[in-house]
């Protein structure tokens, strides 16, 4: 899901060395290294910035909580890593990384041209490069003012990308990322069951999730009856008295990697009448509130059945596209839900979006040891809208579930 | 009439004025507290992703966002004529360039030098390769914040207070520096904060604040903490000290001279007054109590700075600026310094300049704090 990024990632990073120890980035690193060997490349530079920065995060432990990092990796040598703060905030920097020479990149000549130096030879000297599309016009122009014509750059995204198999350590962290979602998104459903409107309940998910360690936090919730999904509005209005549904969004960061669910609650009609408004304005909204709620749990259901689908399909080798028309067919005449933007999943781990969309136009096929967020939605635009989602690891001969959203709570 | 509609009214005079046919200002859904975002100043709304808004010399407007399904949300708050709602900006924007009339070679790009640069080539594409960019012009245009505008970083500033104050309330030994943290941040946000640039951090001898991490806080300890909340697109800034403890004399009388500072800054800081000269007027009260080599990195970075999402001038408070400083301008000023006694130490408001200098948005300024064990 698209979510807001906020101006700089609050929550406590170090290289948690007992958790990814050294050894494990000298594997990840010895899989660049077989890139570079395989393309005669002298080094890869690795680059992300505070809104994406998976591949960073991947082979340097460092999470770019604001601005942008690149980690210089050679063949032979010793790996620099550039950050975007000042000298005095690298001391605190280097607490986030097993890379011992972290520099700022504030002033550029200094901080890359002398470690480029150290790879230099005769000819044109060829580096692979990942995350360039993010970075910005004017740090790019500088690095190709450094480079100039005696380094050649190629891009490597893809071959790295295929370096990046989900290892066992990986999977242990995205499962306490999914313990802590799962938490988060009780601590969200409860306090609206109780009563109080959606947004205060999306903070008490928040607060409960920040405070036991999360990185980042990410709501989004509806203001119409599931119908659209919206950020932070900040008006914490009460649930209304006729009737309230509840359709929400939590995404939450732990030990580094994400994981994310959807959540729902419907609510029978109240007859309550009273207040500032006439009665025969009540009497209309609790009529459409009682027409419509049948139809929003049949949303519910088909949302249901399309993920219920979905999993049972989600193994080795299935095509993307086929995955697809399984969950929408399930939703039977119901338009699948927009905030979906025409996808049912996509891989999650260091990033919200690790790629891999599963859309009606899919080519790609689910491969063993890829986890996938998954999710499902239909709307009805008169009468609102369900969501329902999952986390999953693909295994060699199916998949194994790693949470689903709660089950809608009907009151 | 609001602010977006003004600076959108003086968007079509500047191009009258330039003989330029149009304008396109973008943004990467990112909310800097140090920069502008032009399409928030253009449109008064903030998309969740990349966007854009055209603006064209006979005034009609169009806002782009993306994701698309965020489009009926922006389109009730948005300033501009029309909005449109795609997942791909770039072959939107080449749409809705068509739809003004308008090819790249007389209009003025804003905002494409902050974009990640795959997604800016794309645009420079739809553009025909052939616009100039004026990167300076909405932060330009921005630059004295609207009443509206004060009245909502009077607010953040008050969030901000209200966060402090539940701080102090909450702070005890054995928290850990995330959980002080997160009851700040989640506080501010039940106020009204829609972001924070939130840095807390303690040390027995701090060096720099920086964001929060797993320490456990414990008696002695000073904690930083800058504290930003955005409301409605204004950050306001205080940045506070505060001792688990009782402070010693000397951390009292060293914290004495940045309050000393920040008087200065705000006496020099009238209408008019170069950015220079105030930053000198707060380096000088470090000068003479003996620590003038202490005025410059790793020892402080800038004496204070603009605050986004509208405009970040008047840029840092550095010596070396040659800005110059308006009536209505809002920034952070903040002699934040460190001391070989007593290490790194915080003290700042958010200032608003005016006839008879920069008048602190905060009801209470900074004091060296102390939490009672």
């Amino acid at each position: 899901m698209r979510t807001v990024h906020p101006s700089i990632i609050i929550g406590s990073y170090v290289w948690d060395q007992d958790r990814v120890p050294r050894d494990e980035f000298q594997i990840r690193i010895g899989g660049l290294h077989r890139v570079m060997d395989t393309n005669g490349w002298k080094a890869i530079l690795v680059y992300g910035d505070a809104a994406e920065h998976s591949a960073l995060a991947w082979f340097t432990a460092f999470t770019t909580r604001l601005r942008w990092g690149m980690a210089l990796i050679p063949r032979e040598g010793e790996p620099r890593l550039l950050i975007s703060m000042s000298s005095r905030d690298v001391p605190a920097m280097k607490l986030m990384t097993w890379i011992a020479d972290v520099v700022s990149g504030w002033n550029w000549e200094s901080a890359f041209d002398p470690w480029l130096a150290r790879i230099a030879g005769e000819g044109p000297i060829d580096i692979g490069s990942v995350g360039f599309e993010l970075m910005r016009p004017p740090l790019f122009e500088s690095l190709r003012k450094s480079l100039g014509d005696r380094f050649r750059l190629h891009a490597a995204d893809d071959v790295v990308a295929a370096v990046r198999t989900v290892r066992p350590r990986e999977r242990s962290q995205i499962s306490a990322a999914s313990r802590l979602v799962q938490t988060a998104a009780a601590a969200f459903i409860e306090p609206w069951r109780l009563g109080v409107g959606i947004e205060t309940a999306a903070l008490a998910a928040e607060r409960t999730a920040r405070m036991a360690g999360a990185q980042d936090v990410r709501t989004l919730t509806s203001f119409d009856g599931g119908r659209t999904l919206a950020p932070f509005r900040g008006a914490f209005a009460p649930q209304a008295r006729v009737e309230d549904r509840m359709a929400g969004y939590i995404a939450v960061k732990y030990m580094g990697y994400w994981a994310d669910v959807f959540v729902t609650g419907l609510r029978r009609a109240k007859f309550a009448a009273g207040g500032d408004r006439a009665p025969a304005d009540y009497v209309r909204e609790y009529a459409r509130a009682q027409e419509s709620f049948p139809v929003v749990q049949e949303l519910a259901r088909r949302a249901q059945a399309g993920l219920r689908t979905l999993l049972s399909m989600a193994k080795p080798g299935v095509a993307a596209g086929a995955l697809h028309a399984g969950a929408t067919k399930a939703l039977g005449p119901h338009a699948p839900h927009p905030v979906l933007s025409g996808n049912v999943g996509r891989r999650i781990g260091l990033s919200l979006n690790e790629g891999g969309e599963i859309t009606a136009d899919s080519r790609h096929t689910l491969a063993p040891g890829e986890v996938y967020s998954v999710h499902v939605g239909a709307c009805d635009p008169q009468a609102g809208g369900a969501l329902t989602s999952a986390m999953i690891a693909v295994t060699a001969t199916g998949s194994e579930i790693i949470h689903l959203s709660p089950a809608p709570t009907v009151l | 009439m609001g602010a977006p509609k003004v600076r959108l009214e003086e968007t079509v005079r500047y191009l009258e004025t330039e003989a330029l046919d149009g304008l396109v200002a973008v943004n990467y859904g990112h909310n800097s507290f140090l920069e502008s975002h032009a399409v928030f100043v253009l449109a008064g709304v903030r998309p969740i992703g990349e966007s854009a808004v055209v603006v064209d010399r006979s005034g009609a407007s169009t806002l782009i966002v993306t994701p698309a399904w965020d489009a009926d949300r922006v389109a009730a708050l948005s300033q501009t004529g029309r909005t449109v709602g795609t997942d791909d900006l770039p072959v939107a924007l080449a749409s809705v360039l068509t739809a003004h009339g308008l090819d790249g070679r007389k209009t003025v790009t804003v905002g494409l030098a902050t974009l990640a640069h795959g997604l800016a080539l794309r645009i420079e594409n739809a553009l025909g390769g052939n616009s100039h960019a004026s990167e300076r012009l909405i932060r330009q245009l921005a630059r004295i914040r609207a009443p509206e505008e004060i009245a909502a970083a009077e607010k953040a500033t008050e969030i901000a207070e209200r966060g402090y104050a539940h701080m102090l309330a909450c702070v005890r030994p054995g928290m850990r520096e995330y959980e002080l943290a997160a009851e700040l941040y989640c506080v501010m946000k039940g106020l009204g904060a829609e972001d924070n640039f939130l840095l807390l951090s303690a040390s027995q001898h701090n060096l720099a604040v920086r964001a929060a991490g797993s320490r456990v806080l414990d008696e002695g300890d000073v904690i930083l903490s800058e504290i930003t909340p955005c409301y409605q697109g204004q950050f306001a800034q205080l940045c506070r000290t505060t001792v688990i403890g009782k402070p010693t004399s000397v951390m009292q009388d060293r914290y004495a001279l940045l309050q000393a500072a920040m008087r200065a800054g705000q006496h020099a800081a009238v209408p008019g007054a170069a950015v220079s000269h105030v930053t000198d007027a707060m380096d000088a009260c470090f000068r003479a109590a003996g620590y003038g080599d202490y005025c410059r990195p790793p020892y402080m970075r800038v004496r204070g700075h603009g605050l986004g999402i509208t405009s970040d001038l008047p840029g840092d408070l550095t010596a070396e600026s040659d800005a110059q400083l308006e009536k209505g301008m809002v920034f952070v000023m903040h002699p934040n310094q460190y001391i070989p006694e007593t290490g790194y130490m915080m003290c700042g408001e958010p200032v608003i300049i005016t006839d008879a200098g920069a008048k602190a948005l905060s009801a209470r300024v900074a004091n060296l704090d102390s939490i009672a064990i």
